[in-house]
């Protein structure tokens, strides 16, 4: 129901876009208060991201799902550049939580678009299989006897397993399309 | 004295032995019993962004684990603290979150139940064993040694978490290189990100960030910048001669995990520390010190 | 006058050391010599502090050994210790009005530190100077006028009936008057009131019947205010009772006429959008509850007089009434307006069916409203599931009215609240807003409430909106928070709309002779110190027509405004400063010609002039600014205490010696003379050449002062005002003065005078720096000018100033 004119001409159809969107994302567990943004901009201004990024600004992300826009922000990938360094939780006057409200756009992202960068499929992959985030060497559990550290413990992926389907995720994570690098 | 469950998390395995071996040494010296994961599965950080479910299932899978052990857990990573205590809090509050969650981790035959905490090593130094008992335990006080802190976000923020009742934020860190007798430089932009959560998207960012960092921390003139956190340690320490190359500069900053500080200062010798696995040879900080 | 003259003036001169701070820098003991010397000076001598008690007592026991009858203290500002001095002379038996200060501190030591030679010069010459108008000082006894313990509360919205209340409460008779049928005013049209949603009337409804029912309050509603004379304690007030067709005391209420009436007509209260009988109460909990007959409707069917039966309450032959009221005091609380963009379509209202405003909106929740309390469509009836609220129409706006309307916010904030809570997400709701304004108590909270509840808020202002055949509105406006433009589709807008003064404020403050700020809502004697006094004594506001007002605010200004009428009412009479301007019968022109001069110029209208008759001062209005003094061509007018003859002693005395050196200043009390006080406190240094002669009001600067002062050689003449356009003290003496001072430098201009020799200065109190600054200045450009050029302009210029100024007898 609302337009912004400027996307409106050039798409006309992807930019139409459901007041729902805010209502959805605040559904989100942690993106509860996004409707509480009154756009004071000190995410922005303490975020150690949005100075290398002109998209990655935590305010207007803010006010573009207050507004609806949800193509355009699922459809770009600044959004993975977040750091959780929290800085914008704790200045945040509002109480809004935008450091999640970013990990509830990505995650819907994930789940519509089925899209994520290749470094969290691999890292997926590799709890499923091993329970860690990292392939560790053989190399690496051989140094750790030596040093005398006891042995790592060691993974139960069919539990682990039954995790990832219990979200669903498993679907997704197979045929997520992939990326690298966010500029 | 105090007995934890030790969460290692993956990247100290994976990269970081140093803080593992640095760590477990200190705890020993101060009778702090550590007891292994009977099993594992990462803490759940890394998944958060693809799905906070998933995510909350794989900390609360850990908790439970805890829980049936009757056990606190020690985490030696920022992260892997974060991203289990946000979660024991956060089910421990929120009864509508602990319900949707306990409802998934009964397919696994678990019930999260909320009965025990989570600590990083920085709260089990200070808390369990107390700076008065660290100072008396020095044997070589670092009088003329200063050097930074980095604290790392995840174990000072969101304060509605990290807090400790008032004792809290990066005063914990500063207090315990005080107690080795090192003077705590301040720097500018002290409580910045290092940036590693990035690192598999952009590299660009992260070496810009800690690029910035280590000059601000040489330049009050600091001999070493001390950390609690792989992932920020991987930042500045592995990556500092990237960092040196790619800017074309001179840091030459070492970067020590806290225990390793610690060590010293308590007597013990560099190879039981792992100092010989910095990257950044802590050479003339040794010389200092040990002469 | 010629009775003092006969008199054997007797003065005593007291210089005061004031520790270091004057006697460190001025020779004190030179300025006594001095002051013995200047004729009629019968005592002098000087102590460490004067209005120390034993400083006081020594002017005590002097008054008494040597028989003064005039005092003259040369100390400190007299804005610090007048009132001190007037107390220890009258103590001695002196009238208080024969003392006169010479401000030898902040105008003079202070402000000349290193040049102590001048400064003692000065000094000598400020002494000589107030004890030349000392030498005409005459007794003056203040003016004591009986009062009237009544009072008037015109409007009866919920800041009127509050004042009415406390008055009632407090003992005094008071008399509610109201336009309309009932009182209640706007807070009676509302459905629920911010941020607690408590329902207006059932709120405000008993407050409305308390003041019914209160044996001091009299009700005297559907009258108008006809006419108000007299003065604080003692105004005469005539009402017009209109005709209700019904009598009062007759009808019960009970409204079996209105079922039985035939006709309808748009109800205004509901804003036109509901209708109701020909004889009706506007609403069900109107006070008075007696019906009124709408004769422009009325079909004179007479079913009403049969249905009233042996009550006999329908009159259709009464007539309207005229009463007289006295009282001692007035509060005025006639409420605002809501602007209706109707003429000029903003928006589309009054062309776009479902655009409608804020109060019509306020009427269509309102569950005993004409929709019943279902927020509909004019166009189809049906429940809008877009609705979109604009701020700001009107207001914030220099094309139409450039203030914040102050309310709106947080009405539209309840409203969209109000539609939140009945449809939740089966509605969209949208405020278009510029800023929101929430400072108050539990507002910022609201407006958390409302985003919280899922409100949309776009910042941004609403360039236009267009209808669709739908009827639904396409709303285009800027999302400046994205900064992107726009476009919403609604299915209702509603406009918030500016508050305006009420229609008839401008009658109401001609009849009252109160003044209106460029806005149009009353203004009040200071905007921070005297926020509820009008500038008539014994005139205060209430509520929103000083300017929009909430209800809290509205309720207090209103217990504010009957709290200060009571310093009135509670005493038997009131004492005024007897500063006062007085008319010269004799002297007046307006008894062989038409003048009015004086009258037009007074700010207070507290001159009569009628046909043949001399001018005259009501004592009580007048304030004492000396502006008319100034206007009046016969010099038929005196001021008492500021006399010309005193005001001419002083300049006279200021420039015996060396004039073409010294700039002679006219200060006003209340801003330059304080500015020039501020600039001796914070030791602004300047140079040692200026003299002031301290006036009420600059509106007393008499076009002859000045040109006395260059008759008599003066190298320069400086007039320290107030600052335009609103700070002047006397209302608008500022601007009197500036009109008659552009006309004057003008022709000494054309008479050859450099026109830096004559300059107009708007100095506030607080502008120590700039008095600083601008003596400093003059002084320079006197240098330059150089004493030669003074000497041969002045040469020129004075036979003509003779000419001129020998209708003074001078």
């Amino acid at each position: 129901m609302v337009y912004s004119m400027s996307q409106k001409e050039e798409f006309e159809v992807v930019n139409r876009v459901d007041p729902a969107f805010k209502r959805a994302v605040s559904g989100m567990h942690g993106a509860e208060k996004i409707s509480l943004c009154f756009q004071c901009g000190t995410c922005t201004a303490g975020c150690p991201i949005s100075r290398f990024n002109d998209f990655y600004n935590p305010r207007r992300i803010a006010r573009m799902i207050q507004l609806g826009l949800k193509d355009r922000l699922l459809s770009n990938d600044a959004l993975w550049l977040c750091t959780t360094c929290y800085t914008c939780i704790d200045n945040c006057p509002q109480g809004v939580e935008m450091a999640y409200i970013i990990r509830a756009l990505r995650n819907i992202t994930v789940e519509e678009r089925k899209v994520m960068p290749t470094i969290y499929k691999q890292m997926l992959s590799n709890i499923l299989k091993t329970g860690y985030v990292y392939v560790i060497s053989e190399l690496r559990i051989k140094r750790r006897i030596q040093h005398g550290l006891p042995p790592l413990p060691k993974s139960d992926s069919k539990q682990i397993a039954k995790l990832f389907d219990a979200t669903h995720i498993s679907d997704i994570l197979e045929r997520a399309e992939t990326f690298d690098r966010v500029d | 004295m105090a007995e934890y469950l030790i969460f290692l998390g993956c990247v100290i395995p994976y990269r970081l032995q140093s803080y593992e071996i640095s760590a477990r040494r200190i705890l020993e010296a101060f009778d702090v019993k550590l007891v292994e994961m009977p099993s594992f599965n990462c803490c759940g950080y890394p998944v958060d962004p693809i799905d906070h479910e998933l995510a909350s299932l794989l900390a609360a899978r850990n908790l439970c684990l805890a829980e049936d052990l009757e056990m606190d857990i020690l985490t030696l990573c920022n992260g892997c603290f974060s991203m289990l205590n946000k979660t024991n809090r956060m089910l421990k509050e929120d009864r509508g979150y602990r319900e949707k969650i306990n409802k998934a981790l009964g397919k696994i035959g678990m019930e999260f139940k909320g009965s025990i905490e989570v600590k990083h090593l920085v709260h089990v130094l200070i808390e369990d064993i107390g700076l008065e008992e660290i100072k008396k335990a020095i044997k070589r006080p670092l009088k003329n040694i200063q050097v930074a802190q980095h604290s790392g976000c995840h174990l000072i923020r969101p304060a509605k978490y990290a807090s400790r009742g008032g004792n809290g934020g990066m005063e914990m860190l500063k207090e315990l290189i005080r107690a080795t007798g090192a003077e705590c430089l301040e720097y500018e932009d002290e409580d910045e990100c290092c940036g590693n959560p990035i690192i598999g998207v952009n590299e660009e960012i992260p070496l810009q960030l800690a690029r910035e960092k280590l000059k601000h921390v040489r330049a009050v003139g600091a001999q070493a910048l001390i950390t609690v956190c792989p992932f920020c340690h991987i930042m500045y320490d592995l990556n500092q001669s990237r960092i040196e190359r790619k800017f074309g500069l001179k840091l030459e900053i070492p970067v020590l995990h806290y225990p390793q500080l610690l060590g010293l200062a308590m007597g013990l010798q560099p190879d039981e520390l792992a100092l010989n696995e910095l990257r950044v040879r802590p050479d003339e900080l040794l010389k200092r010190i040990i002469g | 006058m010629r009775e003092s003259e006969s008199e054997d003036i007797r003065i005593g001169v007291f210089v005061c050391h004031c520790g270091l701070n004057i006697a460190g820098v001025v020779d004190v003991e030179e300025v006594t010599e001095y002051a013995k010397s200047l004729p009629n000076v019968v005592f002098a001598t000087h102590n460490r502090y004067t209005c120390s008690d034993p400083g006081q007592e020594e002017i005590r026991k002097a008054i008494k050994e040597h028989k003064l009858n005039r005092v003259v203290i040369a100390a400190c500002s007299p804005r610090m210790h007048e009132f001190t001095f007037r107390r220890t002379v009258s103590e001695a038996g002196l009238n208080p009005y024969l003392l006169e200060m010479a401000n030898i501190r902040e105008h003079c030591s202070w402000c000349h530190p290193s040049r102590p030679k001048e400064a003692t010069e000065k000094a000598k010459d400020l002494v000589k100077m107030a004890v030349a108008k000392a030498r005409l000082l005459r007794p003056l006894e203040p003016i004591e006028v009986p009062v009237t313990n009544k009072a008037l509360v015109l409007g009866g919205g919920i800041a009127g009936i509050s004042a009415a209340l406390d008055l009632a409460e407090m003992g005094f008779k008071v008399y509610l008057v109201e336009k309309k049928e009932s009182i209640g005013g706007h807070m009676a049209q509302l459905d629920k009131t911010f941020p607690t949603l408590d329902c207006s009337i059932c709120i405000e409804g008993p407050k409305m019947v308390d003041a019914a029912r209160h044996p001091n309050i009299e009700i005297i509603a559907y009258a108008d205010l006809l006419s108000v004379e007299g003065y604080i304690g003692n105004f005469k007030v005539r009402i017009r009772k209109n005709p209700r067709y019904v009598i009062e005391e007759n009808c019960t209420g009970c409204g079996e006429c209105r079922d039985v009436c035939p006709i309808e007509y748009p109800n205004e209260w509901d804003m036109n959008l509901g209708v109701r009988k020909a004889i009706s109460v506007p609403f069900d909990q109107a006070v008075p509850l007696v019906y009124t007959i709408n004769r422009d409707y009325c079909i004179e069917c007479y079913k009403c007089v049969e249905a009233c039966g042996e009550r006999q309450a329908i009159d259709f032959s009464q007539q309207p009434e005229e009463i007289e009221l006295e009282v001692g005091a007035i509060i005025v609380a006639t409420g605002y307006d809501i602007y209706l963009p109707e003429e000029e379509n903003i928006y589309g209202y009054g062309k776009y069916s479902n655009v409608i405003t804020s109060l019509e909106f306020e009427r269509l929740i309102l569950a005993a409203g004409p929709t019943g309390g279902h927020v509909i469509r004019a166009s189809d009836g049906e429940r809008p599931r877009v609705v979109a609220f604009i701020q700001c129409v009107g207001s914030r706006d220099i094309n139409k009215y450039p203030y914040c309307s102050g309310f709106c916010c947080m009405y539209t904030l309840k409203h969209a609240i109000q539609l939140k809570e009945h449809y939740g997400d089966d509605i969209e709701v949208y405020i278009f807003y510029m800023d929101i304004r929430s400072n108050f108590k539990g507002y910022e909270e609201f407006y958390a409430r409302a985003r919280e509840m899922g409100v949309n808020f776009i910042r941004g202002r609403v360039s236009k909106i267009t209808e669709t055949p739908e009827k639904n509105l396409i709303i285009h406006a800027e999302d400046t928070l994205l900064g992107e433009p726009i476009e919403l589709e609604a299915e209702m807008v509603v406009l918030a709309t500016a508050a305006i003064p009420a229609k008839g404020a401008d009658e109401v403050a001609r009849l009252l002779n109160i003044t209106r700020g460029s806005d149009g809502f009353f203004m009040e004697s200071h905007p921070k110190l005297k926020p509820i006094d009008t500038p008539v004594d014994g005139i205060f506001l209430a509520g929103a027509c000083q300017g929009p007002k909430d209800i809290p605010y509205s309720v207090s200004q209103g217990s504010g405004a009957a709290a200060r009428a009571a310093t009135i009412l509670s005493k038997p009479s009131v004492k005024i400063e007897p500063i006062i301007a007085v008319v010269d019968p004799e002297k007046c022109r307006n008894v062989r010609v038409k003048c009015g001069i004086c009258a037009s110029k007074c700010p207070y209208g507290a001159i009569v002039v009628e046909k043949g008759k001399p001018a005259e001062v009501r004592a009580a209005m007048c304030h004492g600014c000396g502006t008319c003094v100034a206007e009046c061509p016969a010099d038929a007018i005196t001021q008492m205490h500021f006399t010309d003859a005193q005001i001419f002693a002083q300049i006279r005395a200021a420039l015996e010696e060396n004039p073409e050196r010294k700039i002679l200043g006219f200060c006003c009390n209340w801003c330059s003379y304080a500015g020039a006080d501020l600039a001796g406190t914070s030791r602004y240094e300047y140079p040692p050449n200026l003299r002031i002669i301290r006036v009420m009001c600059s509106g007393r600067v008499d076009r002859d002062f000045v040109l006395e002062a260059f008759r008599r050689g003066a190298g320069m003449v400086l007039i320290g005002a107030c600052h335009l356009p609103y700070d002047c003290h006397y209302i608008d003496g500022n601007w009197k003065m500036t009109e008659r001072m552009k006309a004057l430098a003008k022709m000494l201009q054309k008479l050859g005078l450099t026109p830096e020799r004559f300059r107009v200065e708007y100095i506030s109190a607080a502008e120590g720096v700039k008095f600083a600054n601008v003596i400093r200045e003059m002084a320079e450009k006197l240098e330059e000018i150089g004493e030669e050029r003074i000497k041969a302009e002045n040469a020129k210029l004075k036979p003509i100033l003779d000419r001129m100024l020998s209708r003074k007898g001078m």
